[in-house]
C-alpha cells in the first residue's frame, strides 16, 4: 500500500505544477468597451420574462442587423447563481444577464467576472437617472457600478380572505398593522382552524431564506436599514431583537410551523398569510380571493412609512463579452421607458425606476392590484453590497434559525454571535 | 497464491506484464479526469484562493494550514464529521442486513420472483427528488407514520428534530439504495457452489445454520464490496440532506461535509475552505476503508 | 413461508414509495392527507404528463439520455472488465497503486472536483454542450472496476490453473474462462452503471446550455424547478416528471433481470 500513496502523491505533484496554467485570454477592456458586433444575453426562464425577452431582442434585432442579440434561458432558482459562478470561471459567461442577484455581484465582482458599467461614459448616469436615490444601494464598496437595477418584487403580506373571514376577522381590514394585532390575529386564524398555520415562511437553513422572514420586517422596523451598514453588523440591536422575538413568538406558539411544507402553503389553504412580492398576483390572482398589507412593525406604522426588501434581480454585464458597446447599448434600450413598460405589462414586476407609479400611470389605473406594490416600491431595501456577502447571510440564517426558529440557544446569544463573526466578514475585502 | 505458475523469467514489470496494458486506459482516464482536477483542489486548500475570470489578475498567496485551522475551528464543520459518524454506524450495518436478508431470500424465491426483483430495484432507480416527496409525505408533521404512532410520535417531530433527523436519513439512505446491493449479493450468490449446501446439510444443519455457516463465509468478497461501497456513499452524502431537510436542518442536526463543502465552495464562494473540507474528508475515508478491508478480509 | 413473509413485506416496504409517485402524479389537485393512498377516481387527470409533454420536448432529450447513457456503458464495461481482470487476477509492477487510484477515485467526492472539472472540460478543451464533454468525467466508472474485481477474485483458482496447463495465454484465459463466468456481474454493471448517468443532474446541468443538449433528467429537473411552480398541480407535475424519468429504467429492468440467474458455475468447478 505504501507503493499506492507513493505514486498517487507523484500524480497530484505534477498535476498540480500545471493548476495554474491554461486559460489566459479575455482580450483587452478597452478595446471590448469600444467593440460592436453580435452578443449573447441570458434571461431567466421564468415564462412571462421569456416572452418579454424574445420580444425585446426580436425589437432590437430588426432594428440591428449587424449586432444581433441571441437570447437564452438559464435555470432559474436555487442553481442559477452556480451556474453563473461556474461559466464565469470557464470564461463562457453571456455578455448580459438580466437575472443577476445583488447578493451574488460582490462575489462575481471578486471574480472579475463582472465589467464596471462606469467603463462607459454615460454609465453611471444612465444608472442614477433611471433609478433615482435606490441606485445607491447598487454601488460597490469601490464606488462603481458592477449591476443595473433592474427590477423590484417589494414584498409585503398577502392574506387569504376566506380564511380570515373563517377565523372570524375583518376579511376587508384584518389587524395587522403591529405585532400585538398581527399575533392576535394568527392566534385566531389557528385556535379556530380556519388554516393549519397563521403565515408559513419556509423554517429551513439556505442563505435566502431570511429575505423572506426576517429581514422585511427589520427593514420596517428600523425604517430602513440594511443587515450590515459601514462594515458593521446592524441586526444585533434593539430594532434587531423585537423583529426577532415576534417571529419566535410565533414558532413558539405554533402559528408558524417549523417544518417545511413541501408545495406552495398558501396556494393549498395551508397558510391564511404568506410575505410575497407582486409576482404573486398573476400566480394567486384566480386561486386565492386575496388582500394584501403592508409587513407589521411593532408600533404599527402607517404604511407610507414602511421600508420593505426589494427581492430585486438585475442586469450585469460580464467580463468574457467582447462586443461591450453593443451590449451597453442592448443595456439601455431593454431598459428604456418603452421596454419597461412592456416588462411590467407582461411579468407584474416593477422596474427600478423613479416615479414609476406616474410613468406608469394608465397601467396602474388598469390595474389597481399591483398600485399598493408600486407604491411600496419607491420603499425598500436591498441585500448589502459587502464582501462576503453570502457568507454572511449564511451566518445569520443559522444563528436566527437556532434561537429564533428552534430555540436552542437565546436570541441575544445567537445574534451576539452573529454580529461578532459578521463584522470580521465584512470588514474582509 | 500457489495456483499461479511461477514467471517465466523475473520481469521488472512483474510476473504479468500485460496487467499494465489491460490497466493503462483506465489510468490514463483517472489521470485525466480526477488527477488534475482532485491536485488542483490539494493545492487550492493550502492557498488563498477563489475562481476568477480568464484574464483577471488576483493574488492567491500561499497560506500554508490556515484554511484547515479555519475549518478544523469551526464547530459546524465538527457538527458535519459528527453527523457522518452517526450516519454510518446506522446507515452500514443496516444496509448490509436488508441487503443480505432481502437477497439470499429472494435467491430461492419461486414464485414472484419478476415482481419481487423489479420491487426492491425501484427505490434505487426513482430520481431523489421523487422519493424525497414521499419521505416527507411519510415523516412529516402530520405525516402517515405520525398518524400511525398517535401519542407516541415524536415530539418535534421526525426530520425537525436534532436527535432524529440524521437517524432518519440514515435509514432513508439503507432503504433506497439497498436495490444496488441487493443486485451484488444476488450476482454473488450466483457463484457459491451448491456443493457446499448440499454438504451442510448432510451435516445435518438446518436453514439458519447455513444461513450462517455457508452462504455469510461465502459472500465475503461480496460483503467486503458493499461495507466499502456503502461507507465510500455515506460519506458522500449531499442529496439527501439537501433535499430532505433542506440544507442540512435542524440548525445543522443533518449538515454533511459535503453539503458543507458545496454551500462553502459554491455558494458562497470559498472554495480554498471547500477543498480543505474535501481533502480531510478524503483522508477520513481512505483510513476508514483501509481499515474496513483489513478487518473483514482477514481470514 | 417464512421466507415469502420477509420478501413481502420487504416488497411493500419498498414499492409503496413508487405506487405513492405514481398515485400523485395522476392527481388533479393536491392532495396530502393520509387518506390519498388510495386513488380518488373523482381526481384522477392525465394532465400532468400532458403539461410535461407540451413543455419538454422528450424525443430529443430521451435521445440525449440515450447518448449520455450508452457511451458511458460502453466505456465502463470494456474498460472496466480489463482493468478489474488485471486488478484481481494479474501480478504486474504497480497493481497496488493502481488499486490505491481505484480506492481514492471512489472516495473523493464529486463536488470537490466539480468546477476545476468544469474549467478543465471547458475552458481546456472546449467541450461545452458537446457529447463528449458530458460523458468524459462519467466514461470510467470506478465503481464498476471494483466490481468486476471483487467478482473475478471470488472465481475459483482451479479454473484458472485448469486453463494455464492447457498454456492459454493471459488474454485468453480471461475472455474464454473468466468472462463468461461473470456474465451476472456484467449485466449487474451495467443495470447498476446505468442509473448513474440516467439521473444525472448537476454535470450535464452545468455542461449544456442549449435545450437541444440536455437529457432527460436536466429537461425534466428545469421542468420541475421552473414550470411546474405554474402547473395546475405543482406537486402532481413534479411526481409525473419523477414517473417520466424512472419508466424507462423500470422498463429496461424488467426486460434484463431475468438473465441474472442463468449461469451455473458449479458444473464449471467440477469440469
Amino acid at each position: 500500500m505504501k507503493r499506492a500513496a507513493a505514486f498517487v502523491t507523484l500524480i497530484l505533484c505534477t498535476t498540480v505544477a500545471c493548476g495554474e496554467g491554461g486559460g489566459g485570454g479575455g482580450g483587452d477592456a478597452g478595446q471590448a468597451a469600444a467593440k460592436r458586433g453580435p452578443i449573447n444575453v441570458w434571461l431567466s426562464n421564468n415564462p412571462e420574462e421569456v416572452t418579454w425577452g424574445k420580444a425585446m431582442a426580436d425589437a432590437w434585432n430588426t432594428a440591428h442587423a449587424d449586432q444581433k442579440i441571441s437570447v437564452q434561458e438559464i435555470p432559474a432558482g436555487k442553481t442559477s447563481e452556480e451556474v453563473i459562478g461556474a461559466a464565469i470561471t470557464a470564461g463562457n459567461a453571456p455578455c448580459l444577464i438580466f437575472n443577476t442577484a445583488p447578493a451574488a455581484v460582490p462575489q462575481f465582482q471578486k471574480q472579475g467576472g463582472l465589467v464596471p458599467l462606469n467603463d462607459f461614459p454615460d454609465g453611471a448616469s444612465y444608472v442614477e437617472a433611471r433609478t433615482g436615490e435606490t441606485a445607491a444601494q447598487y454601488k460597490s464598496p469601490d464606488g462603481k457600478y458592477y449591476q443595473l437595477p433592474w427590477k423590484s418584487n417589494p414584498v409585503m403580506i398577502f392574506y387569504n380572505k376566506k380564511l380570515l373571514k373563517k377565523a372570524g376577522v375583518d376579511p376587508e381590514k384584518p389587524p395587522l398593522a403591529t405585532y400585538d394585532e398581527f399575533l392576535a390575529t394568527a392566534r385566531k386564524i389557528v385556535s379556530s382552524k380556519a388554516a393549519d398555520a397563521a403565515i408559513y415562511p419556509a423554517p429551513t437553513s439556505e442563505f435566502f431564506q431570511s429575505w423572506f422572514d426576517f429581514y422585511p420586517l427589520f427593514a420596517a422596523e428600523s425604517g430602513g436599514k440594511q443587515l450590515v451598514a459601514d462594515g458593521k453588523a446592524q441586526f444585533d440591536s434593539p430594532e434587531g431583537q423585537r423583529v426577532a422575538t415576534f417571529w419566535k413568538t410565533l414558532y413558539d406558539e405554533g402559528l408558524a410551523p417549523k417544518e417545511k411544507y413541501n408545495g406552495d402553503s398558501f396556494a393549498d389553504g395551508k397558510a391564511a398569510m404568506a410575505i410575497v412580492g407582486p409576482w404573486a398576483v398573476s400566480v394567486y390572482g384566480e386561486k386565492v380571493d386575496w388582500g394584501v398589507a403592508p409587513v407589521p412593525t411593532s408600533t404599527g406604522r402607517s404604511a407610507e412609512e414602511i421600508t420593505t426588501f426589494s427581492d430585486a434581480k438585475n442586469v450585469a454585464m460580464y467580463s468574457a463579452c467582447q462586443n461591450r458597446a453593443t451590449a451597453w447599448d442592448v443595456l439601455k434600450f431593454a431598459t428604456g421607458q418603452e421596454q419597461d413598460g412592456a416588462l411590467l405589462k407582461a411579468t407584474g414586476q416593477m422596474p427600478l425606476r423613479k416615479d414609476l407609479p406616474t410613468t406608469y400611470a394608465d397601467y396602474f389605473t388598469g390595474k389597481p392590484e399591483y398600485k399598493t406594490f408600486a407604491a411600496q416600491a419607491a420603499r425598500t431595501v436591498e441585500v448589502p453590497n459587502v464582501p462576503n456577502s453570502i457568507t454572511i447571510w449564511q451566518t445569520f440564517r443559522d444563528a436566527y434559525s437556532s434561537s429564533v426558529i428552534f430555540g436552542k440557544t437565546p436570541v441575544a446569544d445567537a445574534f451576539k454571535a452573529a454580529r461578532e463573526k459578521i463584522d470580521t466578514l465584512a470588514g474582509q475585502s | 497464491m500457489t495456483g499461479l505458475r511461477a514467471a517465466r523469467m523475473p520481469s521488472l514489470l512483474g510476473r504479468h506484464p500485460v496487467g499494465l496494458l489491460l490497466t493503462a486506459p483506465y489510468v490514463v482516464f483517472v489521470a485525466v479526469v480526477f488527477a488534475y482536477p482532485l491536485g488542483f483542489a490539494v493545492w487550492m486548500s493550502f492557498h488563498d484562493y477563489f475562481f476568477a475570470a480568464p484574464g483577471a489578475t488576483v493574488e492567491r498567496p500561499f497560506v500554508g494550514l490556515e484554511n484547515y485551522a479555519a475549518v478544523l475551528g469551526d464547530p459546524a464543520v465538527r457538527r458535519a464529521f459528527l453527523n457522518v459518524a452517526i450516519f454510518l454506524v446506522i446507515n452500514v450495518p443496516l444496509t448490509v442486513a436488508i441487503a443480505l436478508v432481502l437477497a439470499v431470500a429472494l435467491n430461492g424465491a419461486i414464485r414472484g420472483r419478476t415482481f419481487l426483483r423489479v420491487a426492491f430495484y425501484v427505490p434505487y432507480v426513482t430520481a431523489s427528488v421523487a422519493v424525497v416527496g414521499v419521505w416527507l409525505f411519510l415523516f412529516s408533521r402530520e405525516g402517515l407514520v405520525n398518524q400511525v404512532l398517535g401519542p407516541l410520535a415524536p415530539d418535534p417531530s421526525w426530520l425537525v428534530n436534532e436527535a432524529l433527523a440524521m437517524p432518519v436519513i440514515a435509514v432513508f439512505v439503507a432503504w433506497k439504495q439497498s436495490g444496488f446491493f441487493i443486485l451484488l449479493y444476488l450476482a454473488a450468490l450466483q457463484n457459491v457452489p451448491r456443493e457446499l449446501y448440499e454438504a451442510a446439510s448432510v451435516d445435518g444443519a438446518g436453514r439458519a445454520r447455513s444461513f450462517w455457516s455457508v452462504t455469510v463465509p461465502a459472500l465475503r468478497p461480496a460483503t467486503v464490496l458493499v461495507v466499502v461501497l456503502a461507507t465510500i456513499t455515506g460519506a458522500n452524502l449531499f442529496t439527501e440532506p439537501y433535499l430532505l431537510t433542506n440544507g442540512g436542518g435542524p440548525n445543522g442536526a443533518s449538515a454533511s461535509p459535503v453539503l458543507l463543502m458545496y454551500q462553502r465552495g459554491v455558494e458562497q464562494g470559498l472554495p480554498d475552505v471547500a477543498a480543505a473540507i474535501g481533502v480531510l474528508l478524503v483522508i477520513g475515508v481512505v483510513a476508514l476503508s483501509l481499515l474496513n478491508r483489513r478487518l473483514l478480509e482477514a481470514r | 413461508m417464512r421466507r415469502m413473509i420477509v420478501l413481502g413485506l420487504g416488497a411493500l416496504l419498498f414499492v409503496f414509495p413508487f405506487y405513492y409517485m405514481f398515485i400523485g402524479s395522476l392527481q388533479a389537485e393536491p392532495d396530502t392527507t393520509v387518506t390519498s393512498v388510495l386513488p380518488d377516481p373523482g381526481n384522477l387527470t392525465l394532465g400532468n404528463y400532458a403539461e410535461i409533454n407540451e413543455k419538454v420536448n422528450l424525443g430529443t432529450s430521451l435521445l440525449n439520455s440515450g447518448i449520455f447513457t450508452g457511451g458511458v456503458i460502453a466505456c465502463t464495461v470494456v474498460f472496466g472488465v480489463l482493468a478489474g481482470y488485471a486488478l484481481a487476477r494479474l501480478r504486474f509492477r504497480g497493481r497496488g497503486a493502481v488499486f490505491g487510484i481505484v480506492l481514492l477515485v471512489q472516495v473523493v467526492p464529486f463536488q470537490l472536483l466539480l468546477i476545476p472539472l468544469y474549467v478543465l472540460i471547458v475552458r481546456g478543451y472546449g467541450l461545452a454542450d458537446s457529447h463528449l464533454g458530458v460523458i468524459l468525467p462519467f466514461a470510467i466508472n470506478t465503481t464498476a472496476v471494483f466490481v468486476f474485481r471483487q467478482f473475478f477474485l471470488q472465481l475459483p483458482n482451479e479454473l484458472f490453473d485448469a486453463a494455464h496447463v492447457d498454456g492459454a495465454g493471459e488474454l485468453r484465459v480471461m475472455w474464454s474462462v473468466a468472462l463468461p463466468l461473470v456474465r451476472p456481474a456484467l449485466l449487474t454493471v451495467v443495470l447498476l452503471t446505468f442509473i448513474g448517468p440516467w439521473n444525472e443532474f448537476l454535470w450535464p446541468f452545468l455542461i449544456t446550455k442549449q435545450a437541444d443538449m440536455q437529457p432527460l433528467a436536466v429537461s425534466l429537473a428545469n421542468y420541475i424547478s421552473n414550470v411546474a411552480g405554474r402547473a395546475a398541480n405543482p406537486y402532481g407535475a413534479l411526481l409525473a416528471g419523477a414517473c417520466v424519468l424512472a419508466a424507462p429504467v423500470i422498463g429496461l429492468f424488467i426486460a434484463f433481470q431475468r438473465h441474472f440467474v442463468s449461469t451455473d458455475i458449479g458444473t464449471g468447478v467440477k469440469g
